[in-house]
């Protein structure tokens, strides 16, 4: 299995540089925690599609710090033609010092390091919403290796605010994220999103969490229009589900163990790993760790809340 | 009638021979010294026009295709395009890096292309320095692998390298590898900077002694086939009569009157339909999306200059003397080096003064061997 | 091999590229990397060897063309013909040759 050979039709032919034809001359600036971010080469109708998904967090004009991405054309004829009915949605990587390469479905990429973080996308899409999609999934895995070298993390989680303070809530597929950001909402908290949040950690400050337009059921819309909400975190949570609802303190090195496997794309990242076991063993020194253990009563947020903060 | 005689009739009256296309700048290596100028923008070539400007050089009696980039073969219809090239009887060439040319693809590219001539580079005889070229660890490796593939398969191949300050250690090891293989190496003594005259490539230009050591051995290597009376390498492609300019993308040799055959027997082109008086030289002619390729080379402003360029070129460098021709001179280079067609660059220059030095040790050695011969 | 005669069908061989320049031909056989070139009637033969008209076409087309004594076009053809077999550059279609 080489990289790529599930979806390219010629994997030998994958980008070896940030180099091809664009798609247009349109640019759209995201501003997206770690950005903001420079998005270059664009189709018309690409620029219309990214800004109907990415709507309030669209910028107009300079800003200071970008990370810059170029989109360039790939060709239907690029990529192997695949059944997709049943299968869960990934992304073939290939890691090295200076680079992380991805491939997918209509789908070639590059995160460089040459020596600033910079990416290149070739899709074959040229507007619409799978052109949308396949953006959205490549800004994912960018925005995670952005947040990382900032020092922070993006990670699989459920983050919910009461406006003062924040969770983070971990779990792997099934452990309730979404339920019980359903829960807490239901009790007038605010979901940050139920998928993907970000962590940051600024020299000697809280941890903070931080609201990503990648949300699973709910959020996504909800930081769009205020700008991002950057609340201090107030504990780590690994969810259960259970018939009660109870907090059990977890060592950091419990909480450091979660928060890898929490840690979507970077964990597999040798290259990486040591940047990423810093970022998060701060993180789970600098705040409390417990179990969740939940039940649907919604009793999770009154506890929650009593977490000192 | 000799070739010679027919193709300076041919140039005379500026009949195009050669065009160079460069069908994408996508590539699949990172060389570090690459002379693609990749903030280049425009409209793509469509596949339409592609078939259209094939047909146009058809036309006008072109013979010489070359397929170039980044690398052509990761432009989606290369094979299309490449069939269509071998299907209106061009002898096409191939400038790649060889990445990808193995399995499916070279069998494709042999069946459906039939291309005259695969031409691929080599940047070091180790995989380190080869590979700090390309910047794509591995691939040393794979090109050695690719090369043997291809030769079995039947695929004409030829290695080009150009000597700089990381490989200039390595040139007999060069040689080794592709005498190996039974395939001709031309190795450039040059670095130039990028097409839109980004000098950062001029950072691994090669050392006073690394060229003369190169111009040593090309000139032993020569002398031992003379010596042999030998053949060339079995796979190789037999020396091409009178070229005048080195640099031989199977451009004709050149008109009499001038320099060299940039706008006048030849042309480039570039992802975006710009049209050049040669790869090198990057003064648009003309824009393919704009008009047909017979009406640029019949009516450009900027075609018509640079030909009476070459004929100045020429006298200049007639009036250099009897070493002018060892500057390798080349308008184009001098243009993204000096801002002019005409100024002697600082390359040309050493490269004259170490050629002379070889050449006076050469009739040193040759004085002290054999009589001299006029 | 056969001697050529009018009725023989010729085309020029798969590896082979040409291009008329002022009624020469410039030609190049690929395999051998080998560069010919062919004057007036050479480069007409050669041109006209489509693999689907006998050589007896040829002389007609080209005897339109060039207003020459018919026998000697023949013999100058047929010559040729036989001149750019041997060179490697056209070869004969017989019957069960794929078109």
């Amino acid at each position: 299995m080489t990289f790529g050979d599930g979806f390219l039709r010629f994997p030998d032919l994958f980008p070896g540089r940030r180099g091809g034809e664009p798609w247009g001359d349109r640019t759209l600036v995201l501003d997206v925690a770690g950005g903001p971010y420079r998005v270059t080469g664009l189709s018309a109708a690409q620029e219309e599609a990214a800004r109907h998904k990415f709507g309030g967090l669209c910028r107009e004009g300079e800003m200071a710090a970008e990370v810059a991405v170029q989109v360039f054309r790939a060709a239907p004829t690029d990529f192997l033609d695949r059944d997709v009915r049943g299968w869960e949605y990934t992304l073939d990587r290939d890691y090295s010092p200076g680079s992380v390469l991805l491939a997918g479905l209509r789908l070639m990429a590059r995160i460089d390091w040459t020596p600033a973080l910079a990416g290149g996308l070739w899709t074959s899409w040229s507007g619409g919403e799978e052109w949308a999609s396949v953006f959205e999934n490549y800004l994912r895995v960018l925005v995670a290796y952005r947040l990382l070298e900032e020092g922070g993390a993006m990670l699989h989680s459920a983050g919910v605010t009461d406006g003062t303070s924040a969770w983070l809530l971990l779990g792997p597929s099934g452990a309730g994220k979404t339920t019980s950001s359903r829960l807490c909402l239901a009790r007038g908290g605010t979901v940050l999103s139920d998928d993907l949040n970000a962590v940051r950690l600024e020299n000697g400050a809280r941890p903070r969490l931080t609201w990503l337009p990648f949300a699973g059921d709910l959020g996504g819309q909800a930081g769009a229009q205020a700008g991002y909400p950057l609340a201090p975190l107030a504990a780590v949570l690994r969810l259960k589900q259970g018939t009660e609802n109870r907090l059990r303190p977890l060592s950091p090195a419990t909480a450091l163990a979660g928060l890898v496997a929490a840690a979507p794309f970077v964990n597999h990242d040798p290259w990486r790993r040591e940047l990423l076991l810093s970022a998060l063993e701060r993180l789970a020194r600098s705040v409390p760790a417990y179990e969740l253990v939940f039940s649907l009563d919604g009793g999770l947020w009154d506890i929650l809340k009593t977490i000192p903060s | 009638m000799s070739l010679s005689r027919l193709v300076a009739t041919a140039w005379r009256q500026n009949l195009l021979f050669s065009v160079l296309v460069e069908l994408t700048y996508r590539c699949n290596l990172d060389c570090f010294f690459c002379y693609n100028d990749l903030g280049l923008r425009g409209e793509p070539m469509s596949r339409e026009q592609y078939f259209r400007l094939f047909a146009d050089l058809r036309e006008m009696e072109v013979m010489n295709l070359t397929l170039s980039g980044g690398e052509p073969l990761a432009h989606p219809d290369f094979l299309a395009l490449g069939a269509r090239a071998r299907e209106l009887g061009f002898v096409v060439r191939i400038k790649s890096n060889g990445h990808a040319l193995r399995g499916e693809l070279a069998r494709r590219v042999r069946d459906e292309v039939d291309p005259f001539l695969i031409e691929v580079s080599l940047h070091g005889a180790t995989a380190a320095t080869h590979d700090r070229q390309t910047r794509v660890p591995g691939s040393f490796d794979r090109l050695l692998a690719n090369l043997a593939e291809m030769r079995e398969l039947g695929l004409r191949v030829k290695v080009n390298s150009t000597l700089t300050a990381w490989n200039e250690t390595e040139i007999e090891g060069m040689f080794a590898i592709t005498d190996s293989l039974g395939l001709p190496l031309q190795v450039d003594p040059e670095v130039t900077p990028r097409d839109d005259g980004d000098r950062e490539p001029l950072q691994v230009a090669p050392s006073r002694e690394g060229a003369l050591r190169l111009f040593r051995l090309q000139f032993e290597r020569g002398r031992a086939a003379e010596a042999l009376a030998a053949p060339d390498p079995p796979g190789s492609i037999p020396r091409q009569p009178e070229v005048a300019r080195g640099g031989d993308d199977g451009t004709m040799p050149a008109p009499l009157h001038k320099h060299c055959g940039a706008g006048s027997s030849g042309i480039a082109v570039d992802p975006y339909g710009n049209v050049y008086p040669c790869v090198q030289w990057r003064r648009p002619v003309g824009n393919l999306h704009r008009q047909g390729i017979g009406e640029i080379w019949r009516s450009s402003k900027g075609l018509e200059e640079v030909r009476d360029l070459t004929v100045r070129v020429k006298e200049t460098i007639d009036a250099q003397g009897e070493g002018g021709y060892l500057l390798n001179f080349c308008p184009g280079t001098a243009a993204v080096h000096t801002g002019s067609p005409f100024e002697i660059y600082g390359a040309a220059a050493q490269r004259r003064e170490l050629l002379e030095q070889v050449i006076g040790e050469e009739a040193g050695a040759k004085r002290r061997l054999l009589p001299v011969i006029d | 091999m056969t001697a050529i005669a009018l009725t023989t069908v010729l085309r020029r061989r798969s590896d082979v590229r040409y291009r008329l320049i002022e009624g020469e031909a410039v030609v190049l056989r690929q395999s051998a990397a080998e560069v010919l070139v062919l004057n007036g009637v050479g480069a007409a033969v050669l041109d006209l060897a489509d693999g689907e008209r006998p050589v007896a076409e040829w002389i007609e087309a080209l005897a339109r063309e060039y207003d020459a004594d018919a026998e000697t076009l023949a013999r100058d053809v047929l010559a040729f013909a036989g001149e750019l077999r041997e060179a490697g550059l056209l070869e004969e279609i017989v019957a069960e040759d794929p078109p």
